[in-house]
């Protein structure tokens, strides 16, 4: 079966673009939300195995979404790995890493072969 | 004056006596020696030369030998050749046959005369007179010593100069000044823009990612990946251009500009601060607003720096909000209250294009907003601002002839107006 990835992020291109790629190794079944404001919406409805959060975004940031995500029950025991374009990891909001639960956090661009690495590590250690 | 008893002048002529003879004045001994007195003592230089006779003087009073440093003894009877230099000879005889041809009265505003003294500045005035009792043609000159005038004329003019060349260093050092808070700003912007680069570059790697793992022609996205990958090559390329015009440096060179294009591109400048700080952004154009002079690296600096300060005004805000005003308007009052500057070349009743922008941050206290425009005044912490911005905003605004007001709104936050002319060029309409 699938495992489902959850990718919060406005950036609508890189994120279609992550899907197709996610969806056809054949591991990964992906949703795309690229309304931050939707995240939390979006998480309960879908019930991902992985959250991939971007920390950059209008309205709510990926800190405010993480802890959301932190207040639910049920999302609190899903993996969050954070995606981001910030250039110095001083500027990856702590807070934002420090709510998720995750100290995962993925620099922009990455590759293929470490996304699916990271994804897979952090589902097999939460299950 | 002379004295009623004639004491302190010693040849003063008893007049009423000897004019009763009937006989022309002009000849007597008496009347000779006073008007030699009186020609001796005038402060003026006067002398006269003889035209039926080579030009040799006939007359050499006192200040004429004072100024050319030659007695009397020594220039009666002579000519300008055998007294001055060749040069000036040659000259002054041109000068006094020039007042015979024309029997009329040359001027001479300013003349240089070699003398043992060294060179001397004289104004000049020769005239033709008609010695009738000697049957003579006479060529009278009246020189005034303006050497110490030129001097100070001189020396204003090299003090003038020299205030020009420190005028324009000045400007140089503005521009540099201009230039150094800009690469400060480039500093500032240069993690934003990162970021704005660092989006499309995911998403490029992502369609590499995707088409490296074997291309089927019949697959349907190929097509969306290279179109998004083309999209996001475009939109590194723009803001990577943007930050190179942004800093370059140039000379001050001002064009016909419509602000829209400046403003977005501005905008896109500071997104990453935007969005980080959750901004809102509203932006109103009227439409076909008229072209303004503008140097569009120089204009953006100050749409950055004015948008920069929103951004930090704003982050305590509830919900930051930035607006972005575009229009233009027949100026009927030139603004001069406080935290106005305002440049001398705008007049009521000219045509101007008005930028608003408004945030609404913690705005500004009255006593800081005297201040504002000031170098080095800054109420940021140290390390987040030189206080150099607002100086060089409004040093940029006044080299385009525009003007710039800082306003507290009424609900909170803070208006930047700043007034531009209309463009008058043959081109528009």
């Amino acid at each position: 079966m699938a495992h489902k990835v959850l990718v919060i992020d406005d950036e609508a291109g890189f994120t279609k673009l992550l899907k197709m790629n996610l969806e056809k190794t054949g591991e990964f079944e992906v949703r795309i939300e690229n309304n931050s404001m939707k995240a939390l919406s979006a998480a309960r409805e879908f019930r991902p195995d992985v959250i991939l959060l971007d920390v950059v975004m209008p309205g709510l940031d990926g800190g405010d979404v993480a802890a959301q995500f932190q207040d639910d029950p049920m999302l609190r025991k899903v993996p969050v790995i954070m995606l981001t374009a910030l250039v110095s990891p001083g500027e990856t909001s702590q807070d934002a890493v420090a709510q998720s639960g995750s100290l995962t956090v993925l620099p922009k661009p990455v590759n293929l072969d470490k996304l699916t690495q990271c994804l897979l590590g952090a589902i097999e250690t939460a299950a | 004056m002379s004295g009623s008893d004639g004491s302190k002048t010693q040849r003063l002529p008893r007049r009423s006596t000897k004019t009763a003879t009937g006989r022309s004045p002009s000849l007597l001994p008496e009347n000779e020696a006073f008007l030699e007195g009186v020609i001796d003592n005038l402060p003026v230089a006067i002398f006269a030369k003889d035209a039926s006779d080579e030009f040799r003087f006939v007359l050499w009073n006192k200040k004429q030998e004072q100024i050319t440093t030659i007695p009397k003894e020594k220039a009666l009877g002579r000519t300008d050749l055998q007294i001055f230099s060749k040069e000036s000879a040659e000259y002054f005889r041109e000068v006094d046959e020039s007042v015979i041809r024309r029997g009329k009265l040359i001027d001479v505003p300013e003349e240089i005369v070699d003398t043992g003294a060294g060179e001397v500045w004289l104004h000049t005035v020769k005239v033709p007179i008609d010695d009738k009792v000697m049957e003579r043609k006479l060529v009278v000159g009246i020189s005034e010593d303006i050497t110490e005038r030129v001097r100070a004329r001189e020396q204003l003019e090299r003090l003038n100069r020299n205030l020009t060349e420190k005028n324009k260093e000045l400007e140089v050092t503005q521009l540099q000044l201009i230039q150094a808070e800009k690469m400060e700003s480039v500093g500032r912007l240069a993690a934003g823009v990162a970021h704005e680069v660092k989006n499309p570059l995911a998403l490029l790697l992502m369609g590499v990612e995707y088409l490296s793992t074997g291309i089927d022609p019949n697959d349907p996205n190929i097509e969306e990946i290279l179109s998004e990958m083309r999209e996001a090559i475009n939109r590194a390329d723009k803001i990577i251009r943007g930050l190179v015009d942004f800093s370059s440096e140039r000379q001050l060179a001002l064009e016909p500009t419509e602000l829209p294009p400046l403003i977005e591109q501005s905008l896109l400048l500071v997104r990453h601060e935007l969005t980080k700080n959750g901004v809102n952004v509203d932006i109103e154009f009227e439409k076909e607003l008229p072209k303004v002079m503008v140097d569009g690296a120089k204009f953006e600096q100050v749409l950055v720096n004015l948008f920069i300060n929103a951004i930090h005004a704003m982050a305590k805000s509830d919900r930051p909000k930035l607006e972005v005003l575009v229009y233009s308007e027949k100026l009927d009052q030139v603004p001069r209250d406080e935290g106005a500057r305002t440049a001398h070349h705008l007049r009521s009743g000219d045509e101007v294009v008005i930028l608003e922008v408004k945030d609404n941050g913690c705005g500004i206290s009255e006593a800081n907003l005297r201040k504002i425009f000031d170098p080095f005044f800054t109420t940021k912490a140290t390390g987040l601002g030189t206080g150099l911005g607002l100086s060089v905003v409004s040093k940029i605004v006044e080299l385009h002839g525009g003007a710039i007001r800082i306003r507290n709104r009424l609900l909170g936050g803070v208006t930047v107006r700043i007034m531009l002319k209309v463009t008058k060029t043959k081109e528009a309409d």
